[in-house]
């Protein structure tokens, strides 16, 4: 990646990796707040992605440790919604509750794990062929700048971009979105068409979860083929807000997403770049501490957020438990 | 077609309904009368799913019925119109139709649907917007929408909760040719509400709740008005107190000169001016969601953005800056439950939500409570509240207690100016004339009163002078002078 | 009536406690741990002489603050969930007065700056968090947890810049004087002042909350902003108020954490901040409660601390699944509570007005 054409081409392939996982829990994160329910544990259910699909794919086969990040988040997720659906108590509360099981957990866990590994002399390293690689479309991946860019990606990629159409379609024009769009807009209506508000809540946090999960076995088993402590480093919090600065549209949570991908990517082109500068500005930017290009994403996210999140409410009833209170509580 | 015996329900000691019997026939148009908290609520709840009955049977179409949800209501024809509408603003009309009357996850009989929605339109003459979100359509249009919505799920009879609630005189008459058409079609129609002039216009067959009996079922036909209001209220009727005529020449304590609000874009206030001079009670009347809110944030917040100016003057010496301006004014806020009181907080301390900082009852900061319960004690002998103990919450109080407390503490010390915001929802008879009789009290005690009110009959019986709001503009009429009718025009912006 | 109310609200917090940790001694035991020897391991770490004892209320201190923090914040419905920027903001700005930046060489004047300084500094950074919110609307929510990640990449900045430590090329502070040290109350412990300090901190907000107009206000609003908006509480100011002291908690602590037990600042400064917020819903945000749970949760962590030290090759990072327990399982038992609470009274009135 030194010379110029090049740097533009790995950008945009580095921005489309980068804003895969970011759109994958967005996706499903738009789906929970539109029903109402705003999960700011989000980021822990990717860790705790992360993780399980880390330590299953162990066993050889990437497929079963994807599998496992979307089953483990989901039942975390699971514990979301019993208390914050059906305990009707305050979602954010629960969200943070979540982040710190999420945390505590996947530390611990992460920690048993390398100590049974080391008790049963496995390697320290995935085993060949339980991370995914990417995977080049035929044709596709050929034209070129969007070529490499879009279609020399991991599988997950494509899922999401199919999964996005999907929503999409659904939330604009099937049944089903009427009924997710109003959970969140206004229940009561809901109620009276006959429809259960806490089951379809339910099924939304657990959709949210499970494509949390996702996002979090992208980082581990397929764009890096290991685990840390802080892997997810915010990406959670970010997504959260990325979903209010896209105005609770996919379109504009995408634009969002992608975005940060850019940056991100870009912060790591500007990291590297200080050692393999050829030109002036790279040289000049040598100078900077470089956690100023890893602030860069949260600084830009609240930037964005300050310009965006004004007189613009998302659904009516987000955060608000189903039924209602009843008085004298 | 439907017939219910012997419905009896309680919560707790409560007894809300006690072995109610009644029938609706196919091709009628039937009603519930009762007062607020005689158990119309609660019985259409039962029927419509939302509350098991502790005892009684059900019978649908000669058959006994379970009904258990609102789904299982709606399978079996019934179709609700609720007072307070179950709308998803930010869905068009259309979606919400589909939402209830469209089937399976995917296309829900989109087709199907629309061209039932716009045969029933072709039917009642209507033209709605049904491709525009509910949040952009008048009160009157989304009951409409959900009438239609009713009809699409297949609804062959209709409940209709406190329909005329909210509506202008004028779309009342078009609402009941609506109903009388769809009865004529053979679509039963149970009508509840507590305006017996309204029920006594349109319906054939009556059943008068009162305190959870049913006093009366049957024909309507040879019964008076007064025999009617005389079962459903059981007595006497409360007397409304007298009403001197104004003191000419009192000053004015609220001027609005030209003031225009904007909100996200949209302006909700239009260049209104208003006076409101000590010893009068000025009225406005309207449809709601046609500016009102906004003009009374604008009042009671004057550092919310408006353009314009507005004065608020008071005889008092007392400094503003000691007392505050908030002082000044009593606010009776449209619901008591989400801005006029805190329901999680104790009986005393929301009796003391405005005056808590002052002195006698804090002082260099600190809350002095030895004379907050006093204070507490005095006030609702004062205003006759009823409650356990002045610890209890205030959300375990009835309505009728939590309207008092908001009286009490908004009233009690004579203030100059008072804002009142449909003071009578939901509550009874006696209430309702107790909170009327005290505005009138404070007004012939020299306050100034803005009166804002759905209700456009107890409005017309205690006002002075009269305004009417629409889409944001106020217009002025010259009431007593002016007729019911012409201000139920200007209601609906036809200009006389 | 009152009386039972606490005591079913304290019996809760302790079952959630005790159900919490049981479950997680279970999990563990069914992945081949003994429950027991980890038990036993923890309550000597916690516990288990003076010296764990003392190192537990040093734990205590700034758990306790940041709960405080976050308590004060949520009883007045703002939502700061970013104590952990503020808590490293303070301890940021107090290691630079007590080092680099320092004002006077005088001892007590200087402990004195940099403590204040911290509190100040953590309180300006939430204040930044309330300034968007009233200005720009975003959620406090959000700003405050982003707010956390600049404020630990700001750290890492500045102790990679002006505040680093000669000789070293890693974001570190230098060392603070031994003579600027917070005063300990016991020699040769880590028991500081700064423990005695938040305790008489709690005990002050729990007065305030009661008996002041402030605390009154501050519940009103916390409870329904449209009614104390209506009543005359001017709410903006007084949630800008509360955020400040808010963040002051939390940059307290950090000050505290620094001058009293690190001596030096990385920026990976543990977790106290999120931490924090447990604490303040397991005290169910009295003062009083929060004392107690913060003592709850600083055993937690040096007995862990314990735990990991011993050949069970199990991480102290289990006392954070403890703690997510314990949250998680006091929400639902609350949840319950609250379903039976809902007297029948309520119901009558949910049905009369429920035709309003």
């Amino acid at each position: 990646m030194a010379a110029g054409e090049n740097i533009v081409t790995f950008l945009a392939q580095q921005m489309i990796a980068a804003a895969v996982p970011l759109v994958m829990a967005g996706i499903g994160e738009l789906v929970a707040e539109l029903a109402g329910v705003i999960n700011i544990g989000i980021e822990g259910l990717m860790l705790t992605g992360c993780i399980a699909a880390y330590t299953a794919a162990s066993c050889g086969y990437g497929s079963i440790g994807l599998c496992a990040g979307i089953l483990g988040a989901m039942a975390l997720a699971a514990m979301f919604a019993t208390v914050a659906v059906s305990g009707r108590a305050d979602q954010i509360v629960c969200g943070a509750a979540i982040n710190i099981l999420a945390v505590g957990a996947s530390g611990t866990a992460w920690a048993v794990f390398q100590n049974w590994r080391q008790k049963h002399d496995m390697s320290v390293s995935l085993p060949h062929g339980a991370g995914f690689h990417k995977w080049p479309l035929p044709f596709l991946s050929r034209t070129p700048f969007f070529g490499p860019a879009l279609f020399d990606q991991y599988t997950l990629c494509y899922v999401t971009i199919l999964l996005g159409i999907l929503v999409w379609w659904l939330l604009r024009y099937a049944r089903l979105g009427l009924i997710i769009r109003s959970l969140g807009d206004f229940p009561e209506a809901c109620q009276a068409a006959g429809i259960r508000v806490r089951a379809w809540r339910w099924g939304a946090v657990l959709f949210a979860g499970g494509c949390a999960g996702a996002a979090g076995a992208y980082l581990s088993i397929m764009r890096t083929h290991s685990f840390a402590a802080d892997m997810t480093g915010g990406q959670g919090f970010v997504v959260l807000a990325l979903v209010i600065f896209g105005r609770w549209n996919l379109f504009g949570l995408t634009a969002g997403c992608l975005l940060f991908g850019f940056i991100n990517a870009l912060q790591q082109v500007l990291q590297t770049a200080r050692y393999t500068a050829h030109n002036r500005l790279l040289e000049s930017l040598q100078h900077i501490p470089f956690q100023w290009f890893q602030m860069l994403p949260y600084a830009a996210a609240l930037l964005a957020l300050a310009v965006m999140a004004k007189n613009r409410p998302g659904p009516r009833a987000l955060g608000r438990a189903w039924p209602p209170e009843t008085p004298g509580e | 077609m439907m017939e219910i015996r012997n419905i009896s329900k309680r919560f707790g000691i409560f007894r809300a309904l006690h072995n109610v019997s009644m029938r609706v026939q196919a091709g009628e148009i039937n009603a519930v009368v009762g007062e607020n908290g005689a158990g119309k609520t609660t019985l259409m709840n039962i029927l419509f799913g939302l509350l098991p009955p502790d005892a009684g049977t059900i019978l649908f179409n000669g058959a006994p019925v379970r009904i258990t949800s609102p789904a299982v209501a709606r399978r079996m024809g019934i179709g609700m119109v609720h007072q307070h509408f179950k709308l998803a603003p930010a869905l068009s009309a259309m979606e919400n139709i589909i939402l209830l009357a469209g089937r399976g996850l995917i296309s829900g009989g989109r087709r199907l649907v629309a061209a039932r929605a716009a045969e029933w339109q072709n039917r009642l003459g209507w033209r709605l917007p049904l491709d525009e979100p509910v949040s952009r359509l008048a009160i009157g249009q989304r009951q409409r929408v959900e009438i239609i919505q009713a009809l699409c799920a297949g609804g062959k009879l209709l409940i209709l909760d406190e329909p005329t609630a909210s509506l202008a005189p004028m779309e009342v008459e078009d609402l009941f040719a609506a109903l009388r058409s769809l009865a004529a079609s053979g679509t039963a129609v149970l009508f509840i509400s507590h305006k017996l002039a309204q029920v006594t216009e349109i319906c054939r067959r009556i059943t008068i709740l009162r305190r959870g009996d049913a006093v009366y079922t049957g024909e309507l036909a040879g019964l008076t008005h007064a025999m009617l209001a005389e079962k459903m209220i059981g007595g006497n009727v409360p007397q409304a107190i007298s009403r001197p005529p104004p003191p000419v020449g009192g000053e004015a304590r609220l001027a609005l000169a030209d003031v225009t609000v904007k909100r996200e874009a949209s302006i909700v206030l239009h260049h209104v001016s208003l006076q409101v001079h000590s010893g009068q009670i000025v009225g406005i009347a309207g449809v709601e969601g046609n500016g009102q809110s906004a003009l009374v944030e604008c009042i009671a917040d004057p550092t919310l953005p408006a353009a314009g100016k507005m004065t608020l003057s008071t005889t008092r010496d007392s400094a503003p800056q000691r007392t505050g301006r908030r002082q000044l004014l009593a606010i009776i806020p449209e619901d008591r439950r989400t801005d006029g009181l805190v329901p999680g907080l104790s009986v005393t301390a929301n009796m003391l939500l405005k005056r808590h900082h002052q002195p006698p009852f804090a002082r260099w900061g600190f809350l002095r409570f030895s004379t907050w319960r006093s204070f507490t004690l005095r006030r609702m002998q004062e205003f006759d509240i009823r409650c356990p103990d002045l610890d209890t919450p205030v959300g375990a109080l009835s309505g009728g207690n939590q309207q008092k407390l908001v009286l009490a503490r908004e009233l009690s010390d004579s203030p100059e100016f008072i804002l009142a915001v449909n003071p009578t929802r939901g509550l009874d008879i006696t209430a309702t004339a107790f909170v009327m009789n005290q505005l009138v009290r404070a007004r012939n005690a020299g306050a100034a009163v803005l009166l804002i009110h759905a209700d456009l009959d107890e409005l017309l019986a205690v006002s002075d002078r009269v305004a009417v709001m629409y889409e944001g503009q106020l217009s002025d009429t010259d009431w007593p002078h002016t007729s019911r009718e012409s201000i139920g025009r200007l209601m609906l912006g036809v200009r006389a | 009536m009152k009386i039972r109310q606490s005591l079913l609200s304290v019996g809760a917090t302790v079952m959630a406690c005790a159900a919490a940790f049981g479950a997680v001694l279970l999990v563990l035991w069914a992945c081949g741990y003994p429950p027991l020897g980890i038990l036993h391991r923890w309550l000597i770490g916690a516990v288990g002489n003076s010296y764990y004892i003392s190192n537990s209320l040093a734990e205590t201190c700034p758990l306790l603050l940041t709960g405080l923090a976050a308590g004060i914040a949520f009883r007045s419905g703002v939502l700061n969930i970013g104590a952990q920027g503020q808590f490293l903001i303070g301890a940021m700005v107090s290691v630079g007065l007590a080092t680099r930046w320092q004002v006077t060489p005088a001892v007590m004047p200087t402990i004195v700056i940099a403590v204040v300084g911290g509190a100040v500094g953590g309180g300006l950074w939430a204040v930044l968090a309330g300034a968007l919110e009233r200005w720009r609307g975003v959620p406090v929510v959000l700003s405050t947890i982003l707010l956390n990640f600049v404020a630990f990449y700001l750290v890492e900045i500045i102790l990679s810049g002006p505040l680093q430590a000669h000789g070293t090329s890693a974001p570190q502070s230098a060392e603070i004087q031994g003579r600027y040290w917070l005063p300990v109350l016991i020699k040769f412990s880590s028991l500081h002042i700064g423990v005695l300090l938040a305790f008489c901190l709690a005990a002050l907000l729990y007065v305030v909350n009661r008996q002041t107009v402030f605390g009154f206000q501050t519940l009103v609003t916390g409870l329904n902003p449209r009614a104390a908006q209506l009543a005359g509480i001017p709410v903006a100011r007084q949630q800008m108020t509360v955020i400040f002291v808010s963040g002051g908690l939390a940059g307290l602590g950090g000050a505290f954490q620094v001058l009293g037990v690190t001596h030096f600042l990385i920026a990976n400064f543990g977790s106290y901040g999120y931490a924090g917020i447990a604490v303040a819903l397991l005290g169910r945000l009295n003062p009083l409660g929060i004392a107690f749970s913060a003592l709850f949760f600083g055993m937690l962590d040096t007995g862990a601390l314990r735990v990991e030290e011993s050949s069970l090759g199990l991480p102290h990072n289990i006392a954070d699944v403890v703690k997510g327990t314990v949250l998680l399982v006091m929400l639902l038992l609350l949840a319950f509570i609250n379903r039976r609470r809902i007297s029948p009274t309520a119901k009558v009135d949910a049905a009369a007005t429920e035709g309003r």
